[in-house]
């Protein structure tokens, strides 16, 4: 497995891998962050997270004031 | 011809290839195990399943 750094040069790959995982890391953590239940900035939004796990009358006629 | 002698398409040794490689794996387990640390804690916040 070692011989892979005959081929590959060292300084050209570690550049090309933190890129990689740094562009993949932050793609993640905005998609996580756009998201309702995995923003941990704001935290859920009571009527979204509401509307999400019940759909009783009261929360409805709460929402349409 | 000495295998030593830079020779391979990236300009390393094979010993220099070997260091690296051994560096590599080291820092490759490292970042892995704070991943998964940081997975695990995660789940526990709020597990995705």
């Amino acid at each position: 497995m070692w011989r892979i750094w005959m081929l590959f040069d060292p300084r050209r790959a570690l550049v090309a891998l933190f890129i990689f995982l740094f562009v993949l890391a932050l793609v993640i953590h905005f998609i996580l962050l756009s998201t309702d239940r995995f923003n941990w900035l704001k935290g859920p939004h009571p009527a979204t997270a509401a509307a999400q796990t019940t759909n009783l009358p009261a929360t409805v006629a709460s929402n349409s004031k | 011809m000495n295998d030593d002698k830079r020779s391979s398409l990236s300009g390393l040794s094979e010993t220099e290839a070997r260091q690296f490689h051994r560096i590599f794996v080291t820092s490759f387990l490292v970042f892995t195990a704070i991943a998964v640390v940081a997975h695990i804690l995660v789940w526990q916040w709020r597990p995705w399943l």
